[in-house]
């Protein structure tokens, strides 16, 4: 069992704070969704997650141990997986090399395969001519192979064909069901809220609401008073 | 007719130096994006260590041995200073950092080794290796040229075949992706300096004897080595080859011909514009399409 503690978590961008005073959990067998419109700071809160950005304030911990002061490369030995936006496949290299590149020692290509079939036939394919679908799959599965504790999903479906956002939606649950923590950015809400468990809302960089996702999923309402800024926050951040 | 080809071949040592250069220099531009100005430098400071020992009456192959170890040094400690301060910089930041960092090499190379001051440099393969239409072929040519090929040749070979090669390949196509995934980014950098260190420190040594040996000229010699990463674009490490062979070769042919034999150190600057315009004239094209 493992889990991802994330308080009172500020980030700065170019001097101006982008991420305020955020507090988050993962916990192994569940999704938590963070949703917010366009520039609210998911990514940048998941960047300063994973150390692509320093953090000013806060901190994150991993069963107990501190990574914030940690380089990624080290946040990434201590089971932090991050999926980037924009599907960051090496493209110069084959489906299969991509594997390769994170292959921890304990694990094993076949589990990456066993998640997307799909990319078996594609394995000596240059990543770069991989279909959006399949290079999704790809950056997944890859950091799957690091073996991870937590998961960090950016924006998985932007882009892509509703019939392929379910397929990518399903694996993430059976992910999740399987032990992994995963935390999970989307800007689309309806299909995150059915598959996660608990939900985070940010705006202009805050978690705005931060509880059950069948709670929110039921009120579409309070979702787009969330997203646009209702009574509660309606003051200037 | 004879005297051309003499004249070519005598520029075959400088070619294949040029060669090895040049393919270092776009080893680490493709791998840790970095446009390397030095990159002889580097290999000056070995050479150096080799000149002092060996002045010091110390025997020649370990005097060798320890200059490549230091060349590998400076090389790995260069690397450092970009990986650690320059990682996330822009390309043109790096180069200018380079070409920064080649100033400061050569002044405290110069102070050192004392300026202008004749050093004894040993010619560590005296000779020719073989007659090619009357003309002596130096042994030095062959071994500068053929290093040049055996570095391409096992580049390719590690770059492809090998775990730590797949990782570099990674590392160059998405720096921060691969180190996400947990990649040792910085001691895979730092391989890189080191083995281009290694390689350049050899190539200087070979090539010392017949020039001055003073650290700046040597240093300097990045001008054409970089002339030939050009004619790659910084990607074929074969067409650098070529280039570079090709411009000790025109160099040779130059110092041959009186009227032109003055300038013929402006060569590899006249073959930088000239690929320079060419590329641009594409880039016009392109646009206009
Ligand atoms: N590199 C950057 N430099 C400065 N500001 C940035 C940078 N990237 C994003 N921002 C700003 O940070 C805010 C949050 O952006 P981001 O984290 O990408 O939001 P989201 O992922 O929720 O769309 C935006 O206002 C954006 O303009
Ligand atoms: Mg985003």
């Amino acid at each position: 069992m493992s889990r991802l503690v994330v308080s009172n978590l500020s980030i700065d961008r170019a001097e101006l704070p982008v991420v305020t005073s955020v507090d988050l959990v993962a916990k192994s067998g569940a999704i938590s969704v963070v949703l917010g419109a366009n520039g609210a700071g998911k990514t940048t809160l998941l960047e300063g997650l994973s150390g692509i950005i320093p953090v000013a304030a806060g901190s994150i911990a991993i069963d107990g141990r501190e990574l914030q002061k940690a380089r990624p490369g080290a946040r990434s030995r201590e089971g932090l997986a991050h999926v980037e936006q924009g599907r960051t496949v090496f493209r110069q290299l084959t489906t299969e090399e991509n594997l390769h590149v994170s292959l921890h020692p304990g694990a094993d290509i076949a589990e990456a395969y066993a998640l997307f079939p799909e990319l078996v036939q594609r394995r000596t394919v240059k990543a770069s001519l991989l279909s959006g679908g399949e290079q999704q799959m790809l950056v997944i599965a890859r950091a799957l192979l690091t073996r991870p504790k937590v998961l960090l999903i950016d924006e998985m479906s932007a882009g892509l064909a509703p019939v392929i956002v379910t397929r990518l939606m399903t694996a993430v649950r059976k992910l999740a069901n399987d032990g992994l923590a995963v935390v999970l950015v989307e800007q689309f809400a309806a299909l995150a809220l059915s598959i996660g468990n608990r939900a985070y809302v940010m705006r202009r960089g805050r978690v705005v609401y931060d509880g059950d996702c069948a709670k929110l999923r039921q009120s579409q309402d309070e979702l787009h008073r969330l997203y646009l800024g209702g009574a509660e926050t309606s003051v200037p951040a | 007719m004879n005297a051309l080809l003499t004249s070519a071949v005598a520029g075959l040592t400088a070619g294949g130096t040029y060669a090895l250069l040049g393919v270092c220099a776009v080893f680490t531009y493709r791998l840790v994006a970095v446009v390397n100005f030095t990159g002889a430098a580097i290999g000056t400071a070995g050479t150096f260590v080799l000149i002092a020992l060996f002045e010091a009456g110390f025997p020649i192959w370990p005097s060798v041995l320890a200059g490549i170890a230091a060349g590998t040094a400076t090389g790995v400690a260069i690397g450092y200073i970009m990986t650690r301060w320059f990682g996330e910089a822009s390309a043109s930041t790096k180069a200018a950092v380079t070409v920064a960092l080649l100033v400061g090499l050569i002044a405290v190379g110069l102070r050192l080794t004392g300026g202008q001051h004749p050093h004894n440099m040993p010619d560590l393969f005296p000779g020719s290796a073989f007659r090619l239409a009357g003309v002596e072929v130096t042994i030095a040519s062959v071994l500068t040229i053929g290093l040049a090929v055996l570095f391409t040749i096992l580049s390719n070979l590690f770059l492809n075949r090998t775990k730590v090669g797949l990782n570099l390949r990674a590392l160059a196509d998405r720096p921060m992706a691969a180190e996400l995934l947990g990649v040792r980014v910085q001691l895979l950098s730092l391989l890189v300096w080191g083995m281009t260190g290694a390689f350049t420190t050899f190539a200087l040594m070979i090539i010392a004897p017949q020039r001055s040996p003073n650290f700046m000229t040597l240093s300097l010699l990045v001008v054409p080595a970089l002339a030939a990463a050009l004619i790659g674009v910084f990607r074929s490490f074969w067409w650098t080859l070529a280039g570079g062979i090709a411009l000790g070769i025109v160099e040779g042919l130059a110092s041959s011909i009186d009227s032109v034999s003055q300038y013929r150190s402006a060569i590899p600057f006249l073959v930088v514009l000239a690929v320079l315009l060419w590329s641009q004239r594409e880039a016009r094209w392109d646009e206009a399409r």
